[in-house]
């Protein structure tokens, strides 16, 4: 997997986040990763079609979804990761891959992507298509929150 | 959408006699006029319309702040720009306020019409895309099953819902691209999947990673052919399909997308199945 694939979630991430109230955002560690991830927490699933091909699953922990969650929603509260809550980080999620679908149009490749899928549970080990994924870590607010792309 | 009812929001009354000229000529109702933002909401409110033209440039308003407040009341009203200013990033800023179309004045009557028809065959389209998908669907994974295992299965359970649900373990999600965004996902315990994968493979697997890989490779069969079904039937739904995600663990919820899916259980030799699948209407396409 191309490493330049990379930087369109980052410049979405960089661009989505202030956006919605988050003012402190830090790029964190970029690492490579094998194709099995597992961790406990909020994942979203979003496949990519087209000059390139794959999915990007975004992944935050429970607690730091719902401070999210509450940010994007100006502040309201969120004690259960209900409904409204689940469909904001849906949202969120939806909201970041087209703004990188439309970065990677900028620099000529032409992508779609499809509707996210949100799961949660615990050590949740996840299988994607590409032989390696690589896992970006940025915080918004002190909320690791990380992109795992793998995209061929 | 046979009986198209618009409102035309427009400061200068030239224009809007220009627009209702156009529209009424091609035999659409127009059901109303706004010039302002509290007009606009008034309007929207009161008349519905499946369609609003927009102008840009609006007294203490702007044609975007309208369209949002369009939508915030009335989601599934279309809303086309008119506007005499047309450049690059007043386009992308009409997309991004998910506008479905732009044009530019003086208003050509071939080229409004045009985006109409194609902003109500898109509507039509979903429509039937709706009626159609959940039995090709269940028909893709009788016949991928029925071809990789020789086996039968029965569908016991069949619903469309709006809800929340547990996994019985091993989840597969396919993402699905094209006129309309969407996704397919397989659910089953992970001894379900061991077994299935077994008798695809004739032998016992040879650890999680050959089941995980077989499991993928049949969603993406099922999810493939599906798609292919639907796309002969109508090549204007173009849809394509993602790569697989697996994931397995403990406790894991699916939670329910912002648009209803159809859900199948399916009995087979194996445990059960579950089969999931939905289309998202795309308010916001751009034509």
């Amino acid at each position: 997997m191309d490493v330049k694939y990379i930087n369109p979630f980052i410049e979405s991430f960089m661009t989505i986040m202030p956006q919605l109230g988050f003012t402190s955002i830090q790029k964190g560690t970029v690492s490579v990763k094998g194709k099995q991830l597992i961790d406990t927490g909020v994942f979203i699933v979003v496949g990519i079609v087209g000059e390139v091909k794959g999915n990007v699953v975004y992944f935050m922990n429970l607690e730091h979804a719902k401070s999210i969650a509450s940010t994007m929603m100006m502040g309201m509260p969120v004690a259960e990761f209900d409904d409204m809550a689940q469909s904001a980080v849906s949202e969120l999620a939806n909201m970041l891959t087209a703004t990188a679908a439309t970065i990677f149009s900028n620099v000529g490749i032409t992508v779609d992507i499809s509707t996210p899928t949100m799961l949660y549970g615990n050590e949740v080990s996840v299988k994607m298509n590409a032989s390696r994924v690589i896992c970006v870590e940025m915080n918004a607010e002190q909320h690791p929150f990380h992109i795992n792309i793998s995209l061929e | 959408m046979a009986e198209l009812r618009i409102v035309i929001v427009d400061d200068s009354p030239f224009s809007i006699a220009v627009i209702r000229g156009v529209l009424e000529d091609a035999g659409f109702e127009v059901v109303g006029e706004a010039s302002s933002l509290e007009e606009v909401k008034d309007v929207v409110k009161n008349t519905k319309p499946n369609l609003v033209t927009m102008d840009m440039t609006l007294p203490g308003t702007d044609g975007f702040e309208c369209t949002r407040a369009v939508h915030a009341i009335s989601p599934s009203t279309k809303v086309i720009i008119i506007s005499s200013m047309m450049d690059d990033e007043i386009v992308q800023e009409a997309k991004k306020n998910k506008a479905s179309g732009y044009i530019q004045k003086p208003v050509d009557s071939d080229e409004l019409l045009t985006l109409i028809h194609r902003i109500t065959d898109h509507e039509e389209l979903f429509q039937t895309l709706d009626s159609e998908f959940s039995n090709v669907f269940k028909e893709a994974m009788l016949d991928g099953m029925n071809k990789m295992t020789k086996t039968l299965l029965h569908y016991k359970k069949e619903s469309f819902h709006h809800e929340e649900h547990s996994s019985a373990g091993l989840t597969i999600i396919m993402g699905i691209i094209g006129s309309f965004s969407g996704r397919m996902l397989l659910d089953m315990k992970m001894e379900t999947a061991e077994r299935v994968v077994s008798s695809i493979l004739k032998r016992n697997p040879s650890g999680n990673d050959e089941i995980l890989a077989a499991i993928g490779e049949l969603a993406n069969i099922i999810s493939g052919n599906a798609c292919s079904i639907l796309n002969r039937r109508n090549k204007a739904y173009g849809l394509r399909v993602a790569p697989p995600t697996i994931m397995h663990g403990e406790q894991v919820h699916i939670s329910a997308p912002s648009y209803k899916t159809f859900s199948a259980l399916a009995e087979t030799d194996f445990g059960d199945i579950l089969i999931n699948v939905g289309f998202q209407r795309g308010d916001d396409h751009w034509m």
